[in-house]
């Protein structure tokens, strides 16, 4: 490993006056020590921040705060998240293992970075990694590609699970910038296609430390599901994944919320879907039309055109699992 | 006081494993865990391409590096005698002559060695290390390259293939399987240190101390007792630790150059490139039977890659030969060079390849010909004589296998016709498969060291790779010798001890048993020549008449004539009493033939929707002879089901052709299975002693437990689907696209 300088801020200002350059923050070091490991990462300076931010659930005037520094574990059981946002807590068991998600933040999942194969080689080409070498995995191995919003230059996912709930239930990230002014981003508007650009996974503005996320009360608590579909049954990220949300009265469905992880370069909504639910009968039918209208129109690579049944398969799966969650 | 304070109470017997408690509590020390004064690091560097020349290799910048010692390359290697010309490398047979050629035949092939004071500097060292190659066309396409590679005759024909013509049924078909890696849990691992200019001592992670200790000696031309190789713990081979790896010999020279302990631990990265691998296979069978079921023959078609720099034939249409009567069988293969390191044996090697395209072929054919797959196999097996060679088993027990599985699964709730039950969007199917191997046995030694107290050390220099050999051990000593469990302690894994063969195709305990009966039976002569002089009825007492206790020897009859340890060993101003025997295959082979067997079921379910596979139920039965140790036995069979899962649905290693380049080289790219994908593996055996293979009568069980599970598998995804999936492994995508 190259060798680096660590220090430990226990105020968030703080640490964002430690944020020179080549710095980067560390909250769990679950993907960074791995991406320092493999050359990938390559920081002098090394700020922990984990006891600098938050680490609790607090309820707010409009729902609940996440801190930052909370343990993915310790959020997938906290007795609100359980009552209020069931969804969190089941995206987040259903991701990497359990000591993995007891090092891991809230903060830091959200900005994991992505699991293509050649990203972590670096011996191959990658825009994401070397902006301008190319993208190895467009003619190579594109199994566990995007099949929406890539572009020539990235076609990699997400891996985030946890972000595929926070997705589908609008969250909102506070940020903290290099002036010490906080922000908040839509959960749509964070993380980023890759466009030209594929290095930058999203829009944190520079230097800036997440604080903590944002979820506001919502209808979704009783009728909602997590799918996950991978190679292996546990310890394995998403081939397709899908968060389900509906807001039942009787068996009309006032309002749906489905979104994906493993579909493309950032949790992804299913919008028109989610409209073609609006008001209609909790039926398998309507849940068979509204996979069918989300995996229209879906661009998959080389070795993934499977991920279109499959993705259709895991919708009507999620939403039947609303039902009896 | 925290857990991890406790004082443990290591008087609790190891009922599962000799080594069980310092294995669980940390004090087993794997070769990468001992201290050695002055140790330094060393990490690989791996070339950048597949195949060429290096043209250049610049360390500059890694030798500005804190802390970094030396950085070796082929030009400035210390020269290996063995290696010292082309007919000498040739002869070597280590693969590559690792730092001793300009030559790459794969990427990732080591092209320096940096050695520093700490792992981190080297490993940040290793990275600064460029080079720049003359490159020439690499080849890692397996399905490409097997095209223009012909097939030979793999042995000899039997009756003609025409017959098959006439059949009733046919089933004519194509198999595909991916590379496999085996990655042991515990990384490969060597610290090496030259005692003297000619004294060698390493610890190791391998299978076979004796054949490291054999390969070293040969390579730096220094007598074989001039190398200690300790292997004492080995966390998992699954053979990948039955050959020498060109890493330890890198190994060996840098401590050699720098005249200091040197550690080297392949990274897990390096793990899928360095150490071995199932390799790649194309199949194709053409299966033949009458209307009644009665196979009328078979041919099978084999191809399994191998590198460039070496031929590594798997053997993969052995097993034809080996489980059923083929009155008509051809086999043909052929191997396809690639520029990838070379494959090597893993778990079943060969046997479990071949076994998946023809237990897949006969359940197909049970379709056509709407016959039980069971009642179908029970019909052809060669259950009187092996086919091959016409000897008589020895024992085999293989039907009985098949029915014990049947009805623990209770196959009778299997449908004949496939997508018939059905839970919610599940589809529920069941499917079996059988498998054999060719039960060996090598010659092996064991001493026993016996105290005044009555206690014994049984000692060998094979390995324990984790199939419970010690225990084995132990337990046979024990039921020999009458001592009590607790004052038998086990040594191995170090070549000072008696020699013994690697550990490996299922030859382990038969092979070492024999050598603790033998020594056993030693002892209890040598104590009643000791005893015969208190007693003249001890003298020339036949061994079966000698019996042990904890506190002394007597004789079956003669109202016992009690002689104590204690009163032996004063009389006769007794240190240690030390016994050494070997034992070995003899007349037995040439009159018998040997097998181990297993039948393998499954009951899985499908989901229609998503092509997802879950396991329901998995029952394996082996027929491995007697039982030594019943809960390492059946560790061996449940852990070898669950590489049988990975085989059927998750593991492979992709290539891809345009970089020459694994794809993936981690856990979170390569996938085993773990808890989640298997269910409670049920295991049993027949349990019946083998009277002709060796003394203990036990046929070896870590490669049954694998041959045939992942056809089990895929033929309950056709009987739940009625989709026939001939490619490993069937992941989702497969199912969902079929
Ligand atoms: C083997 C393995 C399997 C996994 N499987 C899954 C899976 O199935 N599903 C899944 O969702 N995840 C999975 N993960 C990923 C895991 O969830 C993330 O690694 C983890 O959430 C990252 O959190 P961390 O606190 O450890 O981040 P770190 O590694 O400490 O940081 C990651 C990045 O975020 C930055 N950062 C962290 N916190 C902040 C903050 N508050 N403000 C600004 N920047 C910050 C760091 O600078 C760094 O760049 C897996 C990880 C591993 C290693
Ligand atoms: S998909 Fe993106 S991350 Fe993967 S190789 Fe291409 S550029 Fe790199």
């Amino acid at each position: 490993m190259r060798p680096f300088l660590f220090s430990k801020s226990t105020a968030a200002n703080q640490a964002i006056a430690k944020k020179k350059s080549n710095t980067q923050f560390i909250a769990g070091g679950t993907n960074l020590v791995d991406l320092m490991k493999k050359h990938i990462a390559n920081p002098d300076n090394l700020v922990d921040i984990s006891s600098a931010l938050p680490n609790k659930v607090e309820n707010t005037a409009q729902g609940v705060s996440i801190g930052a520094m909370m343990r993915n574990s310790a959020t997938a059981t906290d007795p609100t998240i359980l009552a209020k946002f069931p969804l969190v807590s089941k995206a987040i068991l259903a991701g990497a293992s359990p000591q993995i998600r007891n090092m891991a933040s809230m903060g830091g999942n959200l900005l994991q970075r992505t699991r293509c194969p050649y990203f972590y080689d670096v011996t191959t080409p990658c825009n994401k990694r070397q902006p301008g070498s190319g993208c190895s995995a467009i003619s190579g191995e594109n199994r566990m590609s995007a099949v929406v919003g890539h572009s020539p230059q990235c076609i990699a996912v997400h891996p985030s699970d946890l972000c595929v709930a926070l997705a589908a239930l609008d969250a909102t990230v506070k940020v903290m910038d290099k002036s010490n002014k906080t922000q908040s981003i839509a959960f749509k508007d964070f993380h980023r296609l890759p466009d030209n650009n594929p290095e930058k996974d999203n829009n944190l503005p520079a230097d800036a430390l997440i604080q903590s996320i944002n979820l506001s009360n919502n209808n979704f608590a009783k009728n909602c599901s997590y799918v996950k579909l991978r190679d292996r049954d546990s310890y394995a990220f998403a081939l397709i994944s899908v968060a389900a949300a509906l807001n039942l009265n009787g068996n009309k469905i006032i309002e749906a919320r489905l979104a994906s992880g493993g579909v493309a370069h950032k949790p992804w909504r299913w919008l028109e879907a989610e409209q073609f639910l609006k008001g209609k009968e909790a039926t398998i039918a309507n849940f068979e039309a509204a996979a069918n209208i989300a995996t229209k129109g879906l661009k998959p690579q080389m070795h993934n055109a499977f991920k279109i049944p499959m993705l259709k398969g895991a919708i009507e799966t999620a939403l039947k699992q609303c039902l009896n969650p | 006081m925290g857990f991890f304070d406790e004082p443990f109470d290591f008087n609790i017997a190891a009922e599962g494993r000799v080594e069980g408690i310092a294995k669980v509590t940390g004090a087993g020390k794997y070769s990468a865990e001992y201290k050695v004064e002055g140790l330094c690091h060393a990490v690989l560097v791996g070339s950048t391409i597949a195949a060429g020349t290096i043209k250049s290799i610049n360390v500059a910048n890694a030798k500005q590096v804190a802390g970094v010692i030396d950085i070796i390359t082929h030009l400035n290697k210390p020269l290996v005698p063995g290696l010292a010309d082309e007919a000498k490398i040739k002869e070597a047979r280590l693969g590559f002559a690792v730092f001793h050629t300009d030559k790459i035949y794969f990427k990732g092939q080591p092209i320096a060695l940096v050695v520093a004071e700490t792992f981190e500097d080297a490993t940040y060292a290793a990275s600064l290390i460029t080079a720049t190659y003359e490159k020439t066309e690499a080849k890692v396409d397996f399905k490409e390259a097997s095209n223009a590679i012909p097939l030979t005759s793999a042995g000899k024909d039997r009756g003609n293939l025409s017959a098959l013509d006439s059949a009733v049924q046919v089933v004519e078909q194509e198999y595909n399987i991916k590379a496999e890696v085996h990655n042991p849990m515990e990384m490969h691992a060597t610290i090496a240190e030259w005692k003297a200019p000619d004294k060698l001592k390493l610890f190791d992670k391998n299978q076979g101390v004796n054949n490291v200790q054999r390969t070293f000696s040969k390579l730096f031309a220094i007598p074989v007792d001039n190398i200690e190789v300790i292997s004492e713990f080995v966390g998992g081979g699954f053979g990948s630790g039955l050959r020498v790896w060109p890493h330890t010999l890198a190994c060996i020279m840098a401590a050699k150059q720098l005249n200091r302990p040197v550690k080297l631990m392949l990274t897990r990265p390096q793990m899928f490139y360095s150490v071995g691998y199932r390799p790649a296979a194309w199949q194709k069978i053409k299966l033949a039977a009458n209307s009644d079921g009665k196979f009328i023959g078979m041919h099978h078609q084999a191809k399994n890659g191998t590198s460039v720099y070496e031929n590594f034939n798997e053997g993969i249409t052995r097993v034809a030969r080996l489980i059923y009567n083929f009155e008509n069988l051809k086999t043909e293969a052929a191997t396809v060079p690639l520029n990838l390191s070379t494959p090597t044996w893993m778990r079943g090697p060969g046997d479990c390849t071949g076994d998946f395209a023809i237990e897949s072929a006969i359940d197909e054919l049970s379709y056509k010909l709407n016959i039980d797959p069971v009642a179908l196999r029970i019909k052809n097996l060669a259950l009187d004589k092996n086919p091959e060679s016409g000897l008589p088993w020895s024992t085999n027990y293989i039907n009985e296998c098949i029915e014990k599985g049947a009805s623990m699964i209770n196959w009778s709730n299997r449908k004949s016709t496939p997508s018939q039950l059905k839970e919610g969007d599940w589809s529920v199917g069941y499917g079996m498969a059988v498998g054999a191997w060719n039960a060996g046995r090598g010659t092996a030694s064991a001493a026993i060291q016996m105290q005044r107290d009555g206690s014994i050390t049984v000692q060998t220099a094979m390995t324990d790779i984790g199939t419970g050999t010690g225990i084995s051990m132990q337990n046979i000593a024990h039921e020999r010798t009458g001592i009590a469990k607790n004052k038998i302690k086990i040594e191995l894994g170090n070549s000072n001890l008696p020699p013994a063969p690697s550990q490996g195709g299922s030859n382990g305990l038969s092979s070492i048993g024999g050598a603790v009966v033998s020594a056993t039976e030693m002892l209890k002569s040598k104590l009643a020549e000791y005893a015969a002089s208190q007693n003249d009825a001890y003298k020339g007492a036949a061994v079966n008449d000698i019996l042990l206790s904890d506190t002394g020897i007597s004789l079956k009859n003669a109202n016992n004539l009690f002689i104590s340890y204690a009163s032996i060993w004063d009389k006769n101003k007794l240190d240690i009493l030390e016994v050494e025997a070997s034992s070995g295959p003899g007349a037995e082979r040439q009159k018998y033939a040997f097998c181990s067997s297993a039948a393998h079921f499954c009951k899985v379910k499908v989901n229609v929707k998503t092509g997802k596979v879950k396991l329901e139920r998995m029952v394996t039965v082996a027929d491995g002879g007697k039982i030594i140790s019943e809960k390492a036995a059946a560790n061996q069979m449940s852990g070898a089901a669950v590489g049988g899962i990975g085989m059927a649905l998750m593991e492979e290693q992709l290539v891809d052709e345009k970089l020459d380049s694994l794809v993936a080289n981690d856990f979170a790219g390569y996938h085993f299975p773990v808890n989640a994908d298997a269910p409670i593996i049920e295991v049993a055996f027949i349990n019946k002693p083998d009277p002709n293979i060796n003394p203990q009568g036990s046929k070896g069980l870590g490669e049954v437990g694998i041959i045939g599970t992942a056809a089990a598998i895929a033929n309950a995804i056709y009987n739940a689907t009625g989709k026939r999936l001939r490619d490993l492994p069937i992941t989702p995508d497969k199912v969902l696209l079929a």
